[in-house]
């Protein structure tokens, strides 16, 4: 699986990006496609666009940070 | 993914088109790509995840949350020289697992626990054994150890070393880092004093000040005796 560095790319591709794959953003914060923040699934605090990471498994943009990473590595222990 | 893949998505990077976006999510949705942030991060979480510590605690350590307390913990000690990366994760640790997750993760970082093991390895009859030890002091680790924070004296770290040893624990241990290693310092006479059933055993850095405090068991044994 090939692999894209989120910090090379500028604010308004990810927003893009985020609303190819049925997310949303406020410029600031990822929403969901009703609008509402979504929440970290491990930490469960709001992600910002900048400093957000998205991973397979039906979709899972989580906050850029440590914690998050390694619960994540344990519960899709062959993605990253 | 082929070279030629890579190329093209590289190039509709830099040129940000709504058609090379639209490429990029299908290629996420076939899972041929995926879209990470600080590799630093993931560096860090997988030298933790395949360090002998953590393989050898996986070993003994059956309690899944425990076991991700005790990664957190060699995490921190990874990241200690790095106050943003340290102080980042301190917040996020309280967050999920509150303030004792944190002081599970301390006991950890600052070789508390491979310590204890060490100990417990002398008088161990089964991996079982080990693993309830081990689970039980985690589990009840403000039983086991004085956390010094900044806003402690000398009187109160006696205190509450006198409170947590009415309870007899096996071990007890006082730990502090930066400013209050002197206040420790000053504490260590009256504490071994206090402390007469237990075998003091130091654990200093240049920044930390770690009492371990271990229970006599000979000595122990005899009073028993006597009474």
């Amino acid at each position: 699986m090939e692999t894209i560095s989120l910090k090379e790319i500028s604010t308004e591709s990810k927003i893009a990006l985020l609303k190819e794959l049925d997310f949303d953003s406020d410029g600031e914060y990822v929403l969901n496609s009703e609008g509402n923040k979504i929440l970290d699934r491990y930490l469960e605090i709001p992600i910002k666009v900048n400093n957000m990471v998205i991973l397979p498994g039906s979709t899972i943009i989580l906050d850029d940070n440590i914690l998050s990473i390694s619960k994540y590595m344990e519960e899709f222990p062959d993605v990253l | 993914m082929s070279s030629n893949v890579s190329e093209g998505i590289t190039t509709a990077l830099l040129k940000f088109s709504e058609e090379k976006i639209k490429q990029l999510a299908e290629y996420f949705r076939t899972n041929k790509l995926k879209f990470l942030g600080n590799s630093e991060t993931i560096k860090i979480a997988k030298e933790v995840r395949d360090s002998g510590e953590l393989i050898f605690y996986k070993a003994y350590i059956k309690d899944k949350p425990l076991l991700f307390n005790i990664k957190l913990g060699l995490i921190l000690r990874r990241v200690e020289n790095d106050p943003e990366k340290l102080s980042d994760l301190r917040e996020k640790i309280i967050r999920k697992f509150q303030i004792k997750g944190l002081h599970i993760a301390y006991f950890v970082q600052n070789g508390i626990l491979n310590r204890y093991v060490g100990i417990l390895l002398d008088n161990l009859d089964s991996a079982e054994t080990l693993n309830k030890i081990i689970a039980n002091t985690l589990e009840n680790i403000e039983k086991h150890v004085v956390f010094v924070s900044w806003k402690y004296k000398s009187r109160d770290i006696i205190q509450e070393t006198m409170t947590l040893s009415a309870q007899k624990p096996n071990i007890l241990i006082i730990s502090g880092a930066g400013n209050t290693r002197k206040e420790i310092l000053d504490s260590e006479s009256q504490l071994s004093a206090i402390l007469k059933n237990y075998e003091l055993e130091k654990m200093s850095t240049e920044k930390k000040e770690i009492l371990f405090f271990k229970i006599n068991m000979l000595l122990e044994k005899n009073k028993q005796t006597k009474i």
